[in-house]
């Protein structure tokens, strides 16, 4: 009886703390990576340019990031801020407090109650959250994505860049690094990560166009880092060992330049072996400092934010949306239809983050 | 589980000592225990005295273990009081009872396989000391004086996992007499012995006695109880039965107040044997296990395969059914020859195996005793497509279990739920779902009361009326003896003598086992 | 006699293993063998090497860990996130009383849990490896520490010596942290040979049951046993946030299969009461080895997975093999022939 009831008790606390606990998922250290999944299953037909009746100072625009305290959205919300006060319109920044899939379900459906007019949003989970964004586009909602490719209840969805192109950015920073010559090879977090080898790929493809005096490591093409530091730093460790001709790492994950540049301080490799790729600014601003790393690159959410913002403002102005639309954001002047999809648009967001400018993002 | 002992064997005890009795080590006064509502011991009076052999008996869950956790103080006992060293206890902690010179062994001897003799011998005076580090100077010292009390050679180093079932019993007595002990409860201390073993054991015993330790001398073994006790006490259903003299026990009385029956002993006499034989084996072998095994079963006939732990019997066993894969010889079922390379191939010709383990090898036990009763003929009562009706597969089991008398309320309760004789015979009720040939049985009775023995003999016995040849490996001499037509011996994986019971006794099978 | 000794000990074959997997290793890149290679397995050694020893500890008892790493990682964060709240400019030793009281403190639930009422260790560690990163990431809401103190960081990035390739002219670091891996199994291997508490591991392992009527005080025993793998693996926690200088919540979760793989592999029971420390280091070497020569062998990204699962088969499954010869019926019966 005893063991029992010492049993249910042990498992109520369990559950209990792992309930409250588990409900916001993992803090992401970097951003989702964008346009994960091609729109495969046939979006809906974007709907027909209309626009609202309503006076433009009576419009309520929403962008609902997955939480409110991230720094990742604390920088969007920066950017939404920015985009209200420049056009005098009524958009705000609304998340729940936890990163939950079924939180945010909720707040959207609050804001459909209250009538707003176009909700920007940055997904948790994309596909639970399906239904209730039919519900707020059959309530005349419009409703702009951005890192939710795979959804199809919505007008549309931005992503900051085609996976293709952010491989050649990051390319064209590591071969500034390496003086574009001598050998490297790529590194991503699993090999069966679709964004990060398109990413690589983008990035192997654009060196073979631009950068002749470089060469791929054939050895070793691709390796993983795990999305975990430490692994990033051994596997460097022994690819330098193994490859004393390696001069350059074209990291993909948040976790590969960094741990990367780790090794290469280590060995006594600084000015002689380099690395690039993504990373968050607050993370590395002091490998950029030492000049460990050049440069990391990555894609402002502030941006990303004023880019849905904008988007939706030109829906309800009932403007067409056509390739190569200028939204006056930076990085989102010349956004095109995803190959084979109407309604995820890519935009050119990339920016790059070194010394200098490492300081003023705020994230 | 392999040697039960027998009669016949060296008689140690001196029956009805004349010592005077005078002043008793331990009594327990109407001594109860309930749990949770079920009285497991209802009002025992028990007394010990020093120095004397005293077997206590009963049949499993009567009570004699409920009873040695009172004395030892594991168990508060609901009312009733115990008297030791001239004081009276209501309530007795381990300790208490450590301090006043009673010491358990465990049937498990409660040893530590993974740690040398050393530490299994010194551990509990170095915790009684409270010590915190280790001496292995001087935990080596207490080692070396607690093998010594008994004269007990066994390297010190020697991890307990890698000593013989023996041995390891031994290191359990060496550490019960480091304590001080007046007392030494053995818990069913014979179970995996060996006779060499346990006349050994017998002689420790006899020592301790000399020493002037009282030995409380738990068994269900009519024939241990008769060599070794001077007094006994029989337990039944919580109730203390009898208690008295060695000397006035007879084997009647003794199964009498056992199991609260009159059982009349039964002896095998074949019937309806049948002109040819079922099962014949020529030049059977197996490497490194038997070599040159002849023989031949005709239906009706009971064949007792017997000889001690090591000398082949139970591989042959396995052989016969196909779990080993024999290395030469002829297997002929009916006239045939027949090769049996997997269980499977032995059912299909008839032949059944009950293992010796009744408990690990031969039942699923979480699962009902219908289910475990029907498994053997599971294909035959799938439908066309291999499925199997829940209807069929549960009438199929209530069949089989009326026919064997399995006391059950409900063919869908869990095998474990069963006593031990009432499993063995849903083993054999699996057996009897298929249509059989052959049946063999290793140890059928191991473990087993003496209640449920008599029925297992008895429904052998009819098997064998109604045209089934049975083989029975066997170390229970009496058992063979009794229910047998014909007797081989192996040694050292050869058949060492074919006998007729008739014709025999105990000494000179023992003759020929050893 | 010596020899014949050694010759029955898994330790041996391991420690035989190794060395062919060196040579294995050189044979392949030639880098085995050279001063920086050598450090750099050291450093890498340290955190797993840490872990192993607490993993091993309970596994003697007959339990089994699987909290470690998350345990760690709360403890380390903690530390970190409070120290850097302080602007804490000190050295190290308040980071490593924080994450030892820490340690002690989350091993002590663990304990409590499985000494009071007698739960599995498996559902007990499993549950409270959740709920240790539960809270960490809802009630702390953690995120990537990029800066540690500066005491951690200058700590974990300091050397004992550094190790130079003439030929390569690569450096390695031999970092400080090792001399506390080398403390900590002196003092374990202590603990467990030469006092009635790692005694009592051994026996709780061996028969928890007998171990009662013995008289050792099981519940203190299990109690302080998970203190104490909470202390040890909140100490290599904090020497692998010093290494890397950053405090990452997550990124040493899931180390406890590796970590597990490795103790076993050096020879120890699965299910309690057998193995030794030498035993344990070893199979962990290995499998940080091999964790960090898969390159240097040369073997392609995708079949590194393949490999350690192979390795960890194959080195499991030979000593599960051992255990099932030493209970093969014909080697027993000669034992029992000769009575």
């Amino acid at each position: 009886m005893k063991k029992i009831l010492a049993l249910m008790m042990a498992m109520v606390l369990v559950f209990g703390v792992a309930a409250c606990g588990g409900g916001s998922a993992p803090a992401p250290a970097a951003p989702a990576a964008p346009a994960e999944q091609p729109a495969e299953s046939a979006p809906a037909e974007p709907a027909a340019p209309v626009a609202s009746d309503k006076d433009e100072s009576d419009w309520e625009i929403v962008v609902v990031p997955k939480d409110a305290s991230n720094p990742w959205f604390v920088r969007m919300d920066v950017g939404v801020k920015e985009y209200a006060q420049k056009t005098g319109l009524n958009i705000y920044q609304r998340g729940t407090a936890d990163i939950d899939a079924t939180l945010q379900a909720q707040l959207i459906q609050d804001l459909i109650a209250s009538g707003v007019d176009a909700i920007c949003v940055v997904p948790v989970d994309p596909g639970s959250l399906e239904p209730v964004l039919k519900q707020a586009r059959d309530a005349g909602i419009i409703v702009i994505a951005h890192e939710g490719a795979s959804l199809v209840n919505v007008d549309y969805n931005i992503e900051a860049f085609s996976n293709d192109q952010y491989g050649a950015f990051i390319m064209d920073n590591l071969a500034e690094a390496m003086g574009e010559e001598g050998v490297y090879t790529t590194m991503v977090a699993h090999v069966t990560n679709a964004s990060h080898n398109e990413w690589a790929d983008g990035g192997v493809a654009h060196q073979k166009v631009a950068y002749p005096n470089m060469t791929l490591l054939e050895a070793e093409p691709r390796v993983e880092s795990e999305d975990n530091g430490d692994i990033a730093y051994n596997t460097a460790l022994e690819l330098f060992k193994k490859y004393p001709d390696l001069k350059g790492i074209m990291g993909t994950s948040s976790f590969d330049a960094p741990g990367v540049a780790r090794a290469i301080e280590e060995l006594g490799l600084t000015g002689k072996a380099f690395t690039s790729g993504t990373g968050l600014p607050a993370d590395n601003a002091a490998l950029l400092r030492s000049g460990a790393v050049q440069s990391l690159t990555l894609w402002d959410p502030a941006l990303a934010g004023q880019a849905m913002a904008a988007l939706a403002v030109h829906m309800l102005r009932g403007l067409p949306v056509t390739d190569h639309l200028d939204l006056g954001v930076e990085g989102y002047t010349d956004l095109v239809f995803k190959p084979g999809s109407t309604t995820v648009l890519e935009g050119q967001g990339w920016i790059v983050i070194n010394a200098e400018n490492v300081d003023s993002f705020g994230f | 589980m392999d040697q039960e002992a027998f009669p016949g064997g060296i008689h140690f005890a001196q029956k009805g000592s004349d010592t005077v009795m005078a002043q008793s080590l331990l009594k327990a006064v109407d001594v109860k225990k309930s749990f949770a509502g079920v009285n497991a011991l209802k009002g025992i009076n028990l007394e010990i005295y020093p120095g004397e052999i005293h077997c206590l008996a009963g049949e499993n869950g009567c009570g004699k273990s409920t009873l040695i956790k009172v004395i030892s103080g594991v168990y508060t006992p609901t009312s009733g009081h115990i008297e030791m060293g001239g004081k009276s206890y209501n309530k007795i902690t381990p300790i208490e009872a450590i301090m006043n010179g009673v010491q358990v062994i465990y049937q498990d001897f409660s040893i530590f396989p993974n740690l040398s003799v050393m530490e299994n011998l010194a551990f509990n005076s170095e915790l009684a000391d409270k010590r915190k580090l280790v001496n292995k100077k001087r935990m080596r010292q207490i080692a070396q004086d607690a093998i010594a009390k008994i004269n007990f050679d066994v390297d010190l180093d020697e991890k307990v996992g890698a000593l013989s079932v023996a041995n390891k019993q031994l290191v359990a007595i060496c550490r019960a007499l480091m304590f001080n002990a007046k007392l030494i409860i053995m818990d069913e201390p014979t179970t995996a012995l060996t006779r060499k073993e346990v006349n050994a054991l017998f002689q420790i015993i006899l020592d301790l006695k000399a020493q002037g330790i009282a030995i409380l001398f738990v068994s269900h073994k009519l024939d241990e109880v008769f060599e070794i006790s001077e007094r006994f006490t029989i337990m039944r259903s919580g109730e203390l039965v009898a208690t008295g003299n060695t000397a006035e026990l007879d084997d009647k009385k003794f199964t009498y107040y056992m199991t609260g029956r009159e059982i009349e002993d039964l002896t095998f006499t074949p019937e309806n044997v049948s002109e040819e034989p079922v099962l014949e084996v020529q030049n059977l072998k197996l490497d490194g296990y038997f070599d040159n095994i002849n023989f031949s079963l005709k239906r009706g006939e009971i064949l007792s395969i017997t000889g001690l732990l090591g000398s082949g019997r139970t591989e042959l066993a396995l052989t016969l059914f196909g779990m080993r894969k024999a290395d030469g010889g002829t297997i002929r079922i009916d006239g045939k020859d027949v090769i049996l390379n997997a269980p499977d191939k032995a059912i299909e010709n008839g032949i059944g195996y009950v293992p010796e383990d009744r408990l690990t090898e031969g039942l699923f036990l979480p699962r009902s005793i219908g289910d475990n009763a029907v498994i053997a003929e599971i294909d035959k009562l799938a439908g066309k497509l291999g499925l199997l009706a829940d209807k069929t597969r549960r009438d199929e089991g209530e069949r089989l279990i009326r026919r064997l008398s399995v006391a059950t309320p409900d063919a869908n309760n869990a095998c474990n739920t069963l006593s031990g004789g009432n499993q063995q015979r849903v083993v054999l009720a699996k057996w009897l779902a298929i249509d059989l040939k052959v049946l063999i049985l290793n140890g059928p009775t191991v473990g087993v009361d003496i209640g449920s023995k008599r029925d297992i003999h008895e429904i052998l016995h009819n098997l064998a009326k109604e045209g089934l040849g049975i083989i029975i490996i066997s170390d229970d001499l009496p058992e063979i003896l009794a229910n047998s037509s014909d007797i081989l011996i192996m040694r050292g994986g050869e058949i060492t003598a074919s006998l007729k019971p008739s014709e025999t006794n105990v000494a000179e099978l023992s003759g020929y086992m050893m | 006699m010596l020899v014949k000794k050694l010759m029955r000990q898994n330790e041996t074959y391991i420690f035989f293993v190794i060395v062919l997997l060196a040579f294995v290793i050189q044979a392949r890149s030639g880098q085995f063998f050279t001063p920086n290679n050598i450090v750099d397995l050291a450093s890498a050694l340290v955190v797993p090497g840490l872990m192993a020893i607490g993993a091993f500890m309970v596994i003697i008892s007959g339990g089994i860990d699987v909290s470690f790493p998350a345990l760690a990682s709360l403890s380390i964060y903690i530390t970190t996130s409070t120290l850097l709240d302080m602007n804490y400019q000190g050295g190290m030793l308040l980071p490593i009383v924080m994450v030892c009281v820490l340690g002690a403190l989350f091993g002590a639930v663990n304990g409590f849990l499985i000494a009071q009422f007698n739960l599995p260790p498996l559902i007990v560690t499993l549950g409270m490896s959740s709920v240790f990163r539960g809270f960490m990431q809802g009630a702390l809401n953690s995120r990537q520490l990029a800066t540690i103190p500066e005491g951690m960081s200058s700590f974990g990035t300091s050397a004992l010596f550094v190790a130079q390739n003439r030929t390569s002219g690569l450096s390695s670091r031999m970092p400080v942290s090792f001399l506390i891996l080398i403390v900590v199994l002196i003092i374990i291997f202590f603990v467990l040979k030469y006092t009635m508490f790692g005694r009592g591991l051994y026996a709780i392992g061996g028969n928890e049951t007998s171990a009662r009527r013995a008289g050792f005080n099981v519940w203190k025993i299990k109690f302080l046993l998970y203190v104490i793998v909470g202390v040890i693996a909140s100490l290599a926690g904090l020497i692998r946030v010093c290494m890397m200088t950053q405090c990452h919540p997550t990124n040493m979760l899931g180390m406890e299969m590796m970590i597990i793989a490795g103790v076993v592999l050096g020879g120890t029971a699965i299910t309690g009461g057998t193995g030794s420390l030498t035993g344990c280091m070893f199979g962990t070497i290995l499998i940080v080895m091999v964790q960090n020569s898969l390159i240097l062998m040369g073997i392609p990204t995708f079949w590194q997975g393949v490999f350690l699962g192979m390795l960890i088969i194959i080195g499991t499954g030979i000593s599960a093999y051992q255990v099932v010869r030493a209970n093969d019926p014909a080697r027993k019966n000669l034992g029992r022939a000769r009575l």
